[in-house]
C-alpha cells in the first residue's frame, strides 16, 4: 500500500472507527442485537476493528483472525457481521482518502480502491476461511458424537451382551451396527447378544433386512442373537411384510431375552434372601395351628 | 500348500493359517475327507481365525465340506471367523446355514461334544 495513503489511514483512525462503529449500529446486526448487550457489541466491534488495522501496520497474524473468527463462531453471530463490517468498513476507509486527499483525478480514485481493496479483501476471505473451517469443525465434531451414540454394546455379564438400538435405522447406520456387533462379541467373547429394538420407532423391511444380516452375521462368527422388544405395532409390520424372522429367537422385552440368554448359556437368577417368603410362611403356619 | 490335519482323540483340529486359494482349499476338501476316513473321526473343528478373506467360491468350497463330513458321519464346527469376513459373507448373500460356528476352537470342542452326544 501506498505509505501516504497507509499515513492518512493511520492519522485518522479514530475518526474512521468512530464512523464505522456508527454505521454497524444500524446494520444488520440489529436483527440478533435483542439477545445481545451493547457493551458486548461495542466490545467485539472494537476487537474487530482492531485487529483490521494490526493487519495495516503489519503486525498480525493469521492467528489472531482465527481467534477472532472462531469467537464471533461461539458467540453465534452471523458470517453477515464478518462481511457486511468488511464492506462498511471498506468504503468508509475510500471516502476517508479521498475527502484527505488533495488530488481528485479518476487515477487517483482507481489507485485508492485498488489500494485499500488489497489491504481488506485478504483479510475477508481469511476471516471467512476461518469462520466456515470453524463450523465445519463443529459440524465434524458432531459427527463423531453421533456416531459413538449410534450403536453402543453393553457387556451385562460373561457371555451376555446388549445392543440397545435407538431412533431410525438407515444403510450407513446398519453398517455401523454391524460392524461394532461383530467387533463388540468378539472383544467380550460373547454366547449370546440381545438386540433391543425398543427405542426403534419404525420397522419396513430395509430394516428387518439390516437385523437379519446382522444376527447372520453374529452367527457366522459363533454367537447367538436374541432380537427383543418387539412391540405389538411392530410384530404387526413384521407379519404384514411377511419378514421372515424365524431364523432365530425373538421376544417381546428385554427382561424375558435376558432369562432367554441366561437359560441358553445354562445360568439362572436365584433369590439368595428368601426372608419375606419366610415370614409369610411363618404367618400361614401359626394360622393353622390355631 | 498343504493344511496340515491335526488329530485329537476322536476329533480333527484344522487351523488355517494361510489365506486359502481356489487350489488350497480344493485340495483341503480332499485331505480332510481322506483323513475322516483313515482316523473314523467323529467331529471336526476348523478353525479360521487367522483368514482375512473368503470368496464365494472358497465359502462354496467350505460349506460342501462340512455336507461331504457329514455324509461321511463327522460333525464339522467352524471357529474364529473374523468379523469382516463374516459381513463380506453376508453381503454376498452367503449365509452357511448348513455350517455350526463357535467363536473359537475352546467352544468349537464344547459345542461339537454337545452336538455329538446329542445324537
Amino acid at each position: 500500500m501506498n505509505p501516504e495513503y497507509q499515513d492518512i489511514l493511520l492519522a485518522h483512525s479514530n475518526d474512521i472507527i468512530h464512523r464505522w462503529m456508527n454505521e454497524l449500529e444500524d446494520s444488520k446486526l440489529k436483527e440478533y442485537k435483542s439477545t445481545i448487550s451493547d457493551e458486548m457489541i461495542e466490545q467485539v466491534n472494537r476487537e474487530f476493528v482492531n485487529m483490521i488495522f494490526d493487519k495495516l501496520k503489519n503486525d498480525s497474524s493469521r492467528e489472531s483472525i482465527e481467534q477472532f473468527s472462531e469467537r464471533i463462531v461461539n458467540l453465534g453471530w452471523p458470517l453477515g457481521y464478518l462481511t457486511g463490517g468488511m464492506q462498511s468498513f471498506r468504503s468508509i476507509c475510500i471516502r476517508t482518502l479521498i475527502e484527505k486527499i488533495d488530488r481528485h483525478d479518476p487515477e487517483t480514485f482507481l489507485q485508492v480502491m485498488d489500494d485499500v481493496n488489497q489491504w481488506v479483501d485478504p483479510i475477508k476471505n481469511e476471516l471467512i476461511d476461518a469462520y466456515s473451517s470453524n463450523w465445519s469443525n463443529i459440524i465434524s465434531l458432531q459427527k463423531v458424537a453421533l456416531q459413538e451414540l449410534s450403536a453402543p454394546l453393553i457387556p451385562v455379564m460373561d457371555g451376555v451382551t446388549i445392543m440397545p438400538l435407538v431412533g431410525t435405522i438407515d444403510t450407513d447406520r446398519a453398517k455401523l451396527i454391524m460392524e461394532n456387533l461383530l467387533d463388540g462379541v468378539i472383544k467380550n467373547r460373547a454366547d449370546v447378544v440381545l438386540i433391543d429394538i425398543t427405542g426403534v420407532p419404525v420397522v419396513d423391511t430395509m430394516v428387518a433386512h439390516h437385523i437379519i444380516q446382522a444376527a447372520e452375521a453374529v452367527r457366522l462368527i459363533g454367537a447367538t442373537c436374541i432380537l427383543v422388544g418387539i412391540r405389538p405395532e411392530i410384530a404387526q409390520t413384521i407379519v404384514n411384510l411377511g419378514i421372515d424372522l424365524d431364523k432365530f429367537p425373538t421376544k417381546s422385552t428385554l427382561k424375558r431375552g435376558f432369562e432367554k440368554a441366561l437359560e441358553m448359556t445354562d445360568r439362572q437368577v436365584i433369590k439368595t434372601n428368601d426372608h419375606d417368603d419366610k415370614v409369610v410362611d411363618d404367618i400361614i403356619q401359626s394360622i393353622d395351628k390355631e | 500348500m498343504r493344511i496340515p490335519i491335526l488329530k485329537l482323540q476322536d476329533y480333527l483340529l484344522v487351523s488355517v493359517q494361510i489365506e486359502l486359494d481356489d487350489q488350497t482349499a480344493m485340495q483341503f476338501q480332499e485331505d480332510l475327507l481322506n483323513k475322516i476316513h483313515e482316523s473314523g473321526a467323529t467331529g471336526v473343528v476348523v478353525d479360521l481365525t487367522s483368514v482375512e478373506i473368503i470368496d464365494s467360491f472358497i465359502a462354496k468350497v467350505l460349506g460342501d465340506v462340512v455336507s461331504m463330513a457329514e455324509l461321511m458321519g463327522a460333525k464339522v464346527v467352524f471357529t474364529g471367523i473374523q468379523p469382516a469376513v463374516s459381513m463380506t459373507l453376508i453381503d454376498l448373500g452367503i449365509h452357511l446355514k448348513n455350517v455350526q460356528t463357535a467363536l473359537d476352537l475352546e467352544q468349537g470342542l464344547v459345542k461339537l461334544k454337545q452336538e455329538l452326544e446329542e445324537k
